[in-house]
């Protein structure tokens, strides 16, 4: 496995903005930010080495999320019943919306009247939608194993 | 939509045999607003199960059942032999963190016994009104970036970053002054998309960039409903699935319109899907 260092960094840096970008957009306060910041960091970092190692995206992204909720569940103490919401937060860069864009696009184009070819079409598609239930899914597989293992009294 | 979910076992502390109806009124009434309110802010339904069961009985409700649906909250509260069944309707979905916060920090207030259902419901009506926020520039410019950013990492090159930062801005802005105009968030999104998109694909091209579709898509990334999606996961994973179905119908709808707002814009500017 090499990890090219400015690819890692690269990611890790524009998850960040990510994450923090929508950390404004949801409202998280100005202390939080930083740790929304953090959690996009290591969801992309773990996801790009995981990745690296020729992982598929949906395990890769799995991986990521369950990173990223055992490292909230770590930080619980310092921040409070926000840690699994700065989680969640950390994982919006990793929801798979241009995959979804496209999937729908292309069911779009199967309808279209005369098809070159729709056998292609259907499997682009086909692709593009099972990738955004795996993905999805393997996000919200992550965050809830590191929540339900690690549960405490008080729900987050 | 509603779901039955909740049967909480009596409370441990002294029950009043015959309460006074308005007392268990004031308890439902004060359960409710907090649920609805965390419904509002983007608690998955187990947290609004928990914090709403954790208030009436903190009030000493002795019997506390609850079934969230996507637009509206019921709950049964009873003490004694009494009981009354009341709902409360639940409005836009978003998300508000720091609201969110206010609203569990006050179910612990409520839990320690130090305000009485009146006051808990006028001070989580204040926590609406009152829970700070960013000024719009600010969120319509980090949402831009954002969006650019989320590009970056879809393959987005460098003469793209600007005019997809600008047009996810521009159409967070237009999105803020249409949900406070009460307009159909679906709507939204379509109209959204389509401004978002065409601004990029004008900014973009001019810019000399080689990815204008992922461009394109990059600019309406912040409509993608990441939190509701996760949320109907969980909500179906924790046994809600009624309500984890309707959120999750509601993600596939947004995403329908997000994508009919970027589609049309590629055949009004002739770009290839």
């Amino acid at each position: 496995m090499t990890i090219d260092a400015l690819y890692l960094l690269h990611q890790a840096l524009f998850g960040a903005v990510a994450a923090s970008g929508f950390g404004v957009l949801f409202n998280f306060g100005w202390r939080d930010l930083r740790w929304c910041a953090a959690s996009g960091a290591l969801a992309l970092t773990t996801r790009t080495i995981a990745q690296d190692a020729n992982w598929s995206l949906e395990a890769a992204t799995f991986a990521a999320a369950a990173a990223v909720g055992c490292g909230g569940r770590l930080l619980r103490a310092r921040l409070g019943i926000a840690s699994n919401s700065l989680a969640v937060a950390g994982c919006i860069p990793m929801v798979p919306g241009f995959f979804a864009a496209q999937a729908i696009f292309g069911l779009f184009e199967l309808t279209a009247p005369h098809l070159n070819d729709p056998g292609k079409i259907a499997m682009t598609t086909m692709e593009f939608s099972l990738r955004v239930i795996f993905t999805i899914g393997a996000i919200g597989a992550g965050l809830s194993i590191a929540t339900h293992i690690f549960r405490s009294e008080v729900h987050d | 939509m509603h779901q039955l979910t909740m049967n909480v076992p009596a409370a441990a502390h002294g029950a009043d045999p015959a309460p006074d109806p308005s007392e268990l009124e004031r308890i439902a009434m004060a359960a409710l607003e907090v649920g609805r309110l965390l419904m509002e802010t983007g608690a998955r339904a187990e947290i609004v199960h928990e914090d709403c069961s954790m208030v009436a009985r903190s009030f000493g409700a002795d019997r506390v059942d609850l079934r969230s649906g996507h637009a509206s909250v019921d709950i049964t509260v009873g003490r004694g032999g009494s009981t009354i069944t009341r709902t409360m309707e639940v409005g836009p979905h978003g998300v508000d963190h720091r609201l969110g916060l206010g609203l569990r920090d006050l179910v612990r207030r409520i839990q320690q016994g130090n305000l009485t259902p009146s006051e808990a419901l006028a001070k989580a009506t204040g926590l609406k009104r009152d829970t700070p926020h960013f000024p719009p520039w600010l969120v319509a410019l980090a949402s831009g970036i954002a969006c650019a950013a989320f590009g970056r990492l879809l393959g987005l090159d460098w003469p793209g970053f600007l005019p997809v930062a600008a047009a996810g801005a521009v159409g967070q802005a237009v999105r803020q002054v249409l949900l406070r105009r009460l307009v159909n968030v679906f709507v939204i999104a379509a109209s959204v998309a389509f401004l978002s998109s065409s601004l990029a694909e004008l900014g973009a091209s001019r810019a000399g960039s080689a990815t204008v579709n992922v461009a394109m898509v990059a600019s309406v990334l912040m409509l993608v409903p990441g939190v509701p999606a996760l949320n109907a996961q969980s909500d179906i994973m924790e046994g809600h699935p009624t309500l984890g179905t309707a959120r999750g119908v509601c993600v596939i709808m947004l995403l329908t319109f997000i994508a009919t707002g970027v589609l049309l814009a590629q055949v009004l500017l002739g770009v290839q899907p």
